[in-house]
Parts: structure tokens; sequence; C-alpha cells
């Protein structure tokens, strides 16, 4: 597929979206009975479930650190998310880093230190994969968590953004991540603004990459306002139930 | 989530059976309600989800692919009849997601337990789908069904929704039509891509379903919850299908069971089985009707996945 499809001169991508046009994102918390937090979010036709359970007493006594909690992230693809169906298991290199990184993004969000000696797990689950692995890892676990009443300084909401034939482009789908185009994850903390994740894997001129970035940030806020609904609808959902 | 159980609520579930309340309320036959929903992963051929009550639940997702028919050094004739066969692979994954005690690697013998009982039902005779119909070119290409379970949420009879949630999806997988043609010596299969002209997976309906019976005392309860299945001194699944036909049988748990209260069990299985296929199938036809109907007035159908009424 030559890279002029991928954005054709009346500006529309392969999916119809215009540039700077995220995917519809539909998301919704409290999905999940046991886990004490849990949240399902659909961005285009990716589609990721997460639970959170904590903070709880650590399986391992080597994880216990005496000042805060741990963080436990684990992330699993159904054999059927991609179009071939492929067992992963759960200790494939890239998935252990983008584990990873997802931990550290939240690390710095979650504020442990009222949790010494216990352990919060994050698990997440993408049932259907059309790019933004990380992005939609990232939302999901900032919903579960604040499903769970893990306290948090901010939600953490992250999105792609990338250039296509020198135009900025938010929100990648697989078809435009599998090119060679480059793309940048960015994940902020939308009251501040600040930047708790910045991830690129390919080559992009400097004279771009402030355009590129603000227009990530861009994106994680408007994601940003979409998640903050969906929790507040559901609360007054709750709030509504509880009170008669 | 429970995996210890003190003997006051052991001695608590056991009255309980023997006078046919169980702590929700429900008789020794009773299961919870069942909610389900076809065709939500559209990247799978068939997909549904099944939620029983307010706790397990299952999403399962069919993909088929062409794959190669592999004939193993077997008998001549066991070889024969494998070049014309297509193929049934399943697997499960209990997701730390639906209780923490299947994260990390504390799951897999549990998933491979659960996956190897599906494959044996699935790739016999007494499996329902006609896997003759699934072989393209035989000796060479052949469909391959892949079933994959996840469970999403644990509160008991994880085994029994599976089962259910897999017929639903085997009834909504459509395997795409083929032909083949003889090119220069060289056979080549031509896969239609139109939805229309995709077909049903031939013998869905002999698909067998589970039942698990749980012997409490002297009584046995179908559906436990986890403290009932912690509770449970042997446990007998039956696999039946819609005649009533008995697909397998396997006894688990530590405890022994009486020749009397063994056929009794079986029996209570088999009248079960049956009825939860006929209402299950019910449910089935009237989606699709409902879906078609929509479909032929031009109407949005939309599935409504997770965003459904917990």
């Amino acid at each position: 597929m030559s890279r002029q499809e991928l954005l054709n001169p009346e500006g529309l991508r392969i999916d119809g979206r215009r540039a700077t046009e995220l995917r519809k994102i539909k998301c919704r918390p409290s999905v999940l009975r046991q886990a004490d937090g849990s949240a399902y979010i659909e961005q285009g036709n990716t589609k990721c479930l997460a639970a959170v359970y904590g903070p709880s007493e650590p399986r391992l006594k080597s994880q216990i650190m005496h000042n805060k909690a741990n963080i436990n992230v684990e992330i699993s693809y159904a054999p059927f998310s991609m179009s071939e169906r492929k067992k992963r298991s759960k200790t494939e290199k890239r998935i252990l880093e983008i584990a990873s990184a997802v931990k550290q993004t939240f690390e710095p969000v979650i504020i442990a230190t009222l949790f010494p000696r216990s352990q919060i797990d994050i698990y997440i689950q993408i049932l259907q994969f059309d790019g933004g692995t990380i992005q939609i890892c990232i939302n999901a676990a900032t919903m579960a968590l604040i499903d769970a009443g893990v306290p948090v300084t901010d939600y953490v909401c992250a999105c792609t953004a990338g250039l296509i034939d020198s135009t900025p482009v938010l929100d990648l789908n697989n078809t435009e991540e599998l090119l060679d185009s480059p793309e940048l994850t960015v994940a902020i903390l939308p009251k501040s603004g600040k930047v708790t994740l910045l991830q690129m894997e390919s080559r992009l001129h400097i004279d771009k990459f402030e355009s590129v970035m603000n227009l990530g940030t861009e994106g994680c806020q408007a994601i940003y306002k979409i998640m903050d609904k969906s929790i507040r609808d559901s609360m007054k959902d709750a709030l509504e139930k509880m009170n008669g | 989530m429970p995996t210890l159980i003190s003997p006051s609520e052991r001695d608590y579930i056991l009255r309980g059976v023997e006078t046919n309340i169980r702590a929700d309320g429900r008789g020794r036959h009773d299961l919870r309600q069942i909610t389900f929903e076809t065709g939500i992963i559209s990247q799978c051929s068939g997909s549904a989800r099944c939620r029983l009550g307010e706790g397990t639940d299952v999403l399962v997702g069919v993909k088929v692919e062409i794959g190669d028919i592999e004939i193993d050094g077997a008998e001549e004739d066991f070889g024969g009849k494998k070049a014309k066969r297509g193929k049934v692979i399943c697997s499960v994954e209990c997701s730390p997601i639906a209780s923490q005690q299947f994260a990390g690697r504390a799951a897999e013998d549990y998933n491979n337990e659960l996956a190897q009982i599906l494959d044996h039902v699935f790739n016999g005779p007494q499996g329902g789908i006609n896997l003759e119909k699934l072989c393209i070119i035989p000796g060479q290409q052949c469909w391959i069904v892949y079933i994959d379970a996840l469970v999403l949420d644990y509160a008991g009879n994880i085994l029994d929704t599976i089962f259910v949630t897999t017929r639903a999806a085997l009834f909504n997988t459509r395997v795409p039509k083929t032909s083949v043609q003889e090119n220069e010596g060289i056979m080549e299969i031509e896969v239609f891509d139109d939805v229309d002209q995709a077909e049903r997976i031939v013998g869905w309906d002999q698909v067998p379903i589970a039942v698990t019976l749980n012997k409490i005392g002297s009584r046995h309860i179908i559906d436990a919850t986890p403290l009932e299945e912690l509770t449970t001194e042997a446990k007998i699944l039956i696999i039946v299908n819609k005649k009533g036909k008995l697909c397998g049988i396997q006894k688990s748990g530590e405890g022994s069971i009486e020749p009397s209260l063994l056929s009794e069990m079986i029996q209570t299985g088999r009248t079960i089985g049956q009825k939860m296929i006929r209402v299950l199938d019910d449910n089935l036809q009237r989606e699709e009707a409902e879906m078609n109907s929509k479909r032929v007035k031009g109407q949005q159908f939309e599935k409504l996945g997770f965003f459904g009424a917990t």
C-alpha cells in the first residue's frame, strides 16, 4: 500500500477520518463484579477491558515495599484479537515491555504512600486490536483505577499521533501503524498538562516534532473529557440508585 | 475470592442443600439467570458472551482459518479418515481479571485441563460439528476452527458457562464459501469474501453442553457458587447433547459417589442439559430473527457488548 493511500488528496484517511480526528471512543466503568474496579473502553475497533484489584496483601514477599504500595501490571491479548488467530504468551518480551511502560506511567499518579506493604494489581485484557496498544491500556487502566477508588492525583490520558506526508495525524489505527510513518505515543495529566509518558520508535525530524507532540496532547485532552463524562454519568447513576 | 471455608459456613451450606434452599434462595436444581449476546467481536468468524447471574462471565471467540491437514504416521485407516476432516483447536484462558487466584502462571494448569476437555469433546463424533464438511482439499487443506474461551469474571460454574457460550458462538459462526480449482495440476482455493455467502458450521445444533453436578452431603446441586464449590465432596461433569445422548462423563473431586446416587445424578444432568439447550436455542433464534428483521428494514442494529446493564 503506497503512502499516498493513507491520506488522500481530500484529506481523508483510510477509515474516512480527517487528519486531526480521533476514532470514536465509547467507554464505561464498573463492568465486572469480582474486581474492585473495572472499565471497558473502545477506540474505533480496538477494544480493551481493565480490572483493578487492591490495595491488598502482596502475593510475593519479595515485592513488599515498606513505604508504599507495589503496583503490578499484567497485559494479555486474546487469541482472537488480531486478524490472524495467535496465542500470545503473557511473558512475551514486547508485552512485558508495554506492561512496564504502563506501570511507570502510573507510579507518579497513584498515591501509593497511603498503602505501605500492599499491592495494587492492574490487569488489562485486549479483546480486539486495531492499533494503539499503550494508549488504550493506559486509558482503560485510568478508568478502572478511579472505579476501584484507588487515590490518584489526576487522570492519565494517552493518545498516539503521527506524521503522514508531512501532515500531523491523530490516533493511528493498525494499518497506519504498520507502515513506516513516524508514530508518537504521549500520555498527560490533563489538569496540569504534565507529560507522564512519551514514546517513539521511529524517525521524526526535530522541526516536525513539536507540532506532532502538540496534536497528541490535544488528543489526550479530548479523550480526558470523554472519560470524565462517562465516569461522572455512571457515578450519578449509582448515586441515584443508592438514594432511591 | 474465597479459597478457604470455615466449618460453620460449610455446615450452613450443607443444611441449606438438604432443605432445598441454598444460600441465594435457589433450589438444588435451579440455574442462575443466563444473559448472553452473540456477534460482539467483529473480527471473529463468530463470538458470544454469556453472563451467569451477576457472576461468571465468559467470552468465546471462534475464528476459522485455512490450514494444512496433518497426517502423522497413524494407522492406515485412521490416517485416511484424518485426511478428509477439518480440525477444532480449543483454548481456555482464565484471565486474572476474573479473580486474583488466576494471576501470573497460577491458572495455567487449570486452563490446560479445561482446554483438554473442550478438545476431546469437539474433535470426536460426539462433538456434533461435521468435521468432514470442513475439509477443502482432501489430504492438503482444511478449515481449522479455533475456539478461544476467555473467562472474565468468576462466580463458580466456569465449565458449564464455557460450553453454553461456545454453543452460542458456534451458532453465530460463519465459514466463508470456497471453491477449488485445478490449475496446471495444482489445486487452488478461492475464498469468497461475500458475507452473505458464508455458511453456518454444519452440525452446530448437535454440539453438546456441559452440566456439572456437585455432591454436597447426600444430595446434589447444579450451578454452584464458589463457596458451594468449596463444600463439594465430589463432582460429576455430564456432557449431553440436544437428543439427550451422553457425550462425556468425568468425575472429579476427592470424595466418592454411591452407584444409586450416581445414576440419579446422571439422569438429572441429562434432563437439565436438554432443557438448557432448548431454552438457549429459542433465544438464539429469537436474537437472530430480531437482527434480520432490523436489517431488512434498514434499521441500525447495535450490539450492546459490554455496554449492556450489568
